[in-house]
């Protein structure tokens, strides 16, 4: 499943990253403790987060993330969509909080 | 990080890396201020001002294996999320000041965690270098500093023996329990007229 196909899917506005949404997602991650999401968020999965900042970027980034989805409404700061922009990040919004959007993301993803 | 003190490892490995000879870690806990002021100071290679600017930029780093570097922009972040703040000070040649400040009462607070064994860590995994651990409670405060230990111990024993290990522990420990006294004694104070 590509992150277009998940964000149509699930009801995502897309903040950032337009020209990356062609790419596959394998898995998804939750959380917002950036060192701990660090040492463990895979490689092209859906990260769900609270956390709309340049360093949430860095860390999607550094991992090789598919997409950023920030759930609750989390805003996305200036500083970071900019980067996101610039790194061609998919960056995601979702009205749900992380648990039901997680839910949702592995019954799609089995 | 889920402890304080981890920062502190990260930000003094930075130091290492700069080539510091003397890493001087202060940690000040001010109850009454609801203040806690963590300060990483060293005497290595240091920046320019442009550079010392960029450091809190998550994709600055002068690491050429990976484009992003988080030290010290999630210590950042982890001050300024219970409403305090971070800054660099830096000296091409001279060496770098990191100085975080938080407001522990504040719910997001992360915790300082086992300070003392990032301490002990540090001194005994970077044998060649010197630290100045001061940690300050309110009017209690100690200090614990290498150079000091190489003076009386000689330049024949090592910080990183089993004994020496074992005393510094011990230290850390004991001096601990005695700046923390004062606070215990304060709480029973205040609850005696109720």
């Amino acid at each position: 499943m590509t992150v277009k196909e998940l964000a149509e899917t699930l009801s995502l506005t897309v903040l950032a990253g337009k020209d990356s949404l062609n790419r596959p997602v394998t898995g998804g991650y939750t959380g917002d403790l950036l060192s701990w999401v660090m040492a463990r968020l895979p490689e092209n999965a859906a990260w769900l987060t609270v956390m709309g900042n340049i360093n949430a970027v860095a860390v999607a980034s550094l991992k090789d993330a598919a997409c950023i989805i920030l759930t609750d409404s989390a805003p996305l700061d200036e500083q970071a969509r900019d980067k996101a922009r610039e790194l061609d990040l998919a960056v995601l919004t979702s009205r749900k909080n992380s648990y039901e959007l997680g839910l949702k993301l592995a019954e799609l993803l089995g | 990080m889920r402890e304080l003190s981890l920062n502190v490892m990260d930000i003094a490995q930075n130091s290492i890396s700069a080539g510091a000879k003397l890493i001087v870690i202060d940690v000040c806990e001010e109850t009454k201020a609801d203040r806690l002021t963590i300060r990483i100071t060293d005497d290595g290679a240091g920046m320019t001002a442009e550079q010392a600017a960029r450091v809190t930029d998550p994709f600055f780093t002068t690491r050429t294996t990976r484009k992003v570097g988080l030290g010290v922009p999630l210590f950042k972040m982890e001050a300024e999320m219970t409403g305090g703040s971070l800054s660099v000070a830096s000296e091409k040649g001279k060496g770098t000041t990191v100085t975080a400040t938080f407001v522990p009462s504040h719910v997001d607070m992360i915790p300082l965690g086992d300070i003392n064994s990032t301490v002990l860590l540090l001194i005994t995994c970077n044998e060649d270098r010197d630290f100045v651990f001061h940690h300050k409670l309110d009017s209690r405060e100690f200090t614990l500093d290498t150079r000091e230990l190489r003076e009386v111990l000689g330049n024949e024993v090592r910080l990183n023996s089993p004994e020496v290990t074992q005393w510094i522990k011990s230290c850390l420990s004991e001096e601990t329990q005695f700046i923390k006294e004062e606070l215990t004694n304060e709480v029973f104070r205040g609850t005696s007229g109720d």
